[in-house]
């Protein structure tokens, strides 16, 4: 298809949860782990009567009369400023200088004076029901095949309660998502692009805001809304896109569904699994947001923008020509640890262990691709700690690199045993070259007339993961002279 | 408001709030329209709303271009109804529904973040459509003011205005008030209102009525069900009773307190059961406490003669008593002291309350003695210093709360200064104030 003929037009919002040790205005930790409520908390919401007229309350009323909203409330994760029976406390310093941090990567203009603003929300998501945020960086860009990318604003807000069920109007939420840290990415039209760059424009955003090595990862922890137009047509907004990889698929479906629609609606779409989407409501009209009156407004210093500009990470490109150069490391495996989400852990640990770093970076890149793909394994939950304890058993020799799959899976089927217990479970105990010479002298034994070959082959199946695959072939072909 | 510095380039250029401005400041241009400047903050900082919403500062200092493009928004700042009526049904009867200060029904104004009360029977059907169901609604304002500023002398102006409704006919009357003061307001009114004939309900609100979370909703609603549709005859609470937005509680208004500073279940009945439960969802009336004045026809009389002069002093560990002088020699007739546990004040040297209080009791003036424990009971006689202050004439005022003898004080000293008449009344049981039996289920409820 031929996007610069359709005219194609999109524009992106890249929403990023941070990894604060806290919420925005709330003591509260940002980790999501409890399984079990505390208790369940009861609400409604109402329209509230606004300037925007009677149609558009009566229109709130409509939407909220039958609905029910149910909180879920998590301990250590939600406190009453979650359940919206106390005034939030002040604005948590380390996400404002994360998005502080994220703001000048892109070339932004910081205002002097955040504001902290109101956006009404009627699905119930936010118990107060309206969500907080505020605009921390003005008319930035990305540069991208030698062309500017305007990044409209970047944004700091808190997330929304996590759905769970609907059933008649009765919705669940867990509260604990509520508070958690967001940044906002927006970037002005990006047109005379083809929908794989337009998604590659989105991966390079994304890169950007994780080289502060500050923001979560994992499913759920970054999500993509889209807004597309082709010449003639309407503009629409698809929402919640959780995986990057659909983004150009979704375009080319969405530019197809134009297409062949007599009437493309100004609408709001939600994105499904397979890249589809589907109808939710119409657009907006003019935006509810109304000022936060209970913290004041933020005074941002030249001080503290000159102290955040003086420590601003290194540029990605750097990172990779630095990677390729100092650790050894091939050009494409160089981009692809770059581009992962461990660029910094990877750098932590080839300094720390006496492990090739070729090895590692495989591992955060080759290894836990294939156990998602293959094994459907959610990689996102092996924590820095998982990692380093598999490094340390290789690095001591106690396991070989060719089990590491299989201990990582093993750790992510059975989140209860103990890392040091693995070994053992899995029977990955090591061979000691001795114990090698036995097998190998044994195998000869039984399998008389067998050619080399042969031999090793049924050497490797009986010692796999025990012991390394050079050290057998090098242990059989001379067991295997001595005796022929 | 903007400092002087920005207030007079502004002026200079014509501009005004809600006009749309170009600003430049270091080669950088914003747009936007101009804001009203909020309270808190930079007062130098020039307050943008941009397009898409947002609003950010920018300092205003040498070298920054202003610059009008056009009027946008005339700004005004709104105004509701004083009051208004509104009849849904002719077979429904008649309820109103008083504000003090406290909202009902709030506007705001999203471009500025204003928000103000609306009485307009309307904006408040608006909020609060099930209010058509239940009965037709007269809305007055009787006074604007916030909870904390309300003194004295406004109870006896709100008990005038729930009577003349009372007696105008209604069946019952909702005064919405704010919440920090409301417990106050609400033991005045149970002194003043005598024979009451039907119910008045004090309502608030803990998360205010602009956002569309408020529990204003519920309560009103719940409280509007009550005075139509319960035989109870009392001046109490009406608020939420849990977390949730499932029931409110029915709390008698010399029996409740305000015990949390932001929930919305912050107020609760103290040394006794509430009166009733009000399921919203099923607008069941469930009444817990069958101590309570049933509803009968008649008018209700006025009696809002109190006398102000009275304070009330909190005891604790190191308090200089001469603070009893102070307060005598600036003429006050009543003290209400918090004493500890079963109503203690210290009685050892230079700390001792006892002379203090010989003294004042000596010149016919009284000492009611309340707990700051809030739960439980005084007693006169348990320890040797107890009965050290009861025998100096300090007046134990049972299970009564520290604010509704404070206020009963000021009410009883309206009508005598008679020191064997003071102590009579203060321990006459007038509006369920006082609970001569305790049970064990009432305690933290």
């Amino acid at each position: 298809m031929d996007y610069k003929k359709l005219d194609l037009k999109c524009g992106l919002e890249i929403h990023q949860q941070l990894n604060t040790k806290s919420k925005l205005f709330c003591d509260c930790s940002t980790e999501t782990k409890q399984k079990n409520p505390l208790e369940l908390i009861r609400r409604k919401q109402h329209p509230v009567a606004s300037e925007l007229g009677e149609v558009d309350v009566a229109a709130q009323y409509e939407f909220l009369r039958d609905r029910k909203f149910n909180y879920q409330v998590f301990t250590g994760e939600d406190c009453l400023v979650e359940t919206d029976s106390e005034p939030i406390h002040p604005l948590n310093q380390e996400a404002l200088e994360v998005v502080l941090q994220i703001a000048l990567m892109f070339n932004c203009t910081i205002p002097e004076e955040i504001h902290i603003m109101r956006k009404t929300v009627i699905d119930g998501s936010n118990t107060s029901a309206f969500q907080r945020t505020m605009v921390v960086g003005l008319d930035g860009f990305l540069e991208y095949k030698g062309k500017k990318i305007g990044i409209f604003h970047v944004s700091l807000e808190e997330d929304a309660s996590a759905i769970i069920g609907e059933e008649n109007g009765n919705v669940t939420y867990k509260l604990n998502r509520l508070g958690i840290p967001l940044v906002e990415i927006g970037t002005d039209v990006i047109e005379g692009f083809t929908p794989e760059e337009v998604q590659d424009i989105a991966y390079i955003i994304g890169m950007i805001c994780r080289s502060t090595g500050r923001v979560k990862r994992g499913i759920g922890t970054i999500r993509q809304d889209l807004n597309i137009s082709i010449k003639g047509g309407q503009r629409v907004e698809i929402k919640g896109v959780q995986e990057l990889g659909l983004l150009s698929k979704i375009i080319e479906l969405e530019v197809n569904r134009q297409l062949s629609s007599p009437k493309v609606e100004k609408e709001v779409r939600a994105a499904n699994e397979d890249g589809t989407t589907r109808f939710t409501r119409p657009m907006p009209g003019a935006a509810r947001m109304y000022p936060e009156t209970d913290v004041p407004p933020l005074k941002i210093s030249e001080n503290l923008i000159k102290k955040i500009k003086n420590n601003l990470p290194e540029p990605l490109n750097k990172k990779i020509i630095r990677f390729k150069e100092e650790l050894k490391l091939s050009e494409e495996l160089s981009k692809q640890i770059v581009r992962s989400d461990y660029p910094d852990l990877f750098e932590r640990f080839s300094k720390k262990f006496n492990i090739q770093p070729s090895i590692i970076a495989n591992i955060f890149v080759n290894t836990l691709k294939d156990l998602k793909k293959r094994e459907n394994l959610s990689v996102e939950d092996l924590t820095d700690e998982d990692f380093e304890k598999v490094l340390t058993m290789l690095e001591k020799g106690k396991i070989v690199k060719e089990s590491v799959p299989d201990v990582l899976t093993f750790r992510l089927k059975n989140p209860s045993v103990k890392m040091e217990e693995i070994i053992e479970k899995m029977g990955l105990k090591t061979l000691s070259e001795e114990e090698l010479i036995n097998v190998v002298r044994d195998t000869i034994k039984e399998n008389k007339d067998k050619p080399l070959n042969k031999i090793i082959g049924i050497v490797m199946g009986k010692v796999r993961g025990k012991i390394d695959s050079q050290t057998v072939v090098k242990t059989v072909k001379k067991e295997f002279e001595k005796i022929y | 408001m903007y400092s002087s510095k920005v207030q007079k380039i502004l002026k200079i250029k014509k501009i005004r709030v809600g006009d749309r401005i170009k600003l430049v400041k270091n080669k950088k241009s914003f747009e936007g329209i101009l804001m009203p400047r909020i309270e808190l903050g930079n007062q130098d900082c020039i307050v943008i709303k941009l397009d898409n919403g947002y609003n950010i500062g920018i300092e205003f200092e040498k070298g920054v271009n202003v610059k009008k493009i056009k009027t946008e928004w005339k700004i005004s700042v709104g105004k509701g109804k004083k009051m208004d009526k509104i009849i849904f049904d002719k077979k429904l009867p008649f309820v109103s529904i008083l504000g003090t200060g406290g909202t009902i029904a709030s506007k705001i104004d999203y471009r500025t973040g204003g928000v103000y009360a609306s009485f307009s029977a309307k904006d408040l059907t608006t909020q609060i459509p099930e209010l058509k169901e239940i009965a037709n609604v007269k809305t007055r304002e009787v006074m604007n003011v916030m909870s904390e500023d309300i003194i004295p002398e406004n109870w006896g102006e709100i008990a005038r205005a729930v009577a003349k409704e009372i007696n105008s006919g209604v069946k019952g009357v909702i005064v919405t008030h704010g919440t920090d003061t409301l417990h106050y307001t609400a033991a005045a009114l149970s002194f003043m209102l005598r024979d009451l004939p039907v119910p008045v309900a004090l309502v608030g609100s803990q998360r205010s009525s602009d956002r569309g979370s408020s529990d204003t909703v519920m309560n009103i609603a719940c409280a509007a069900n009550f005075v139509t549709n319960s035989d109870v005859a009392e001046v109490c609470t009406i608020m939420h009773g849990s977390m949730s937005d499932d029931y409110c509680l029915v709390v008698r208004g010399t029996k409740v307190r305000k015990m949390h500073t932001s929930r919305r279940d912050a107020f609760r009945s103290v040394n006794e059961s509430p009166i009733a439960k009000i399921h919203w969802d099923k607008k069941k009336i469930e009444i817990l406490n069958k101590n309570y004045r049933k509803r009968k026809d008649g008018k209700v009389k006025v009696d809002d003669k109190i006398d102000t002069k009275v304070v009330m002093i909190k005891c604790f560990p190191g308090l200089d008593p001469d603070i009893f002088d102070y307060y005598l020699k600036k003429g006050y007739r009543g003290f209400v002291v918090e004493g500890t546990g079963l109503g203690h004040t210290p009685t050892l040297g230079k700390f001792s309350f006892l002379p203090k209080i010989e003294k004042i009791v000596k010149k016919e003036i009284p000492v009611v003695m309340t707990s700051q424990c809030i739960y439980g009971r005084v007693h006169p006689t348990v320890y040797h210093n107890l009965r050290e202050l009861s025998k100096r004439g300090v007046i134990f005022g049972e299970d009564m709360l520290p604010e509704t003898a404070y206020v009963k004080l000021m009410w009883v000293l309206g009508h005598t200064k008679k020191i064997d008449k003071i102590r009579e009344m203060m321990l006459t049981n007038y509006a369920g104030e006082i609970n001569k039996r305790i049970e064990s289920n009432e305690f933290l409820i």
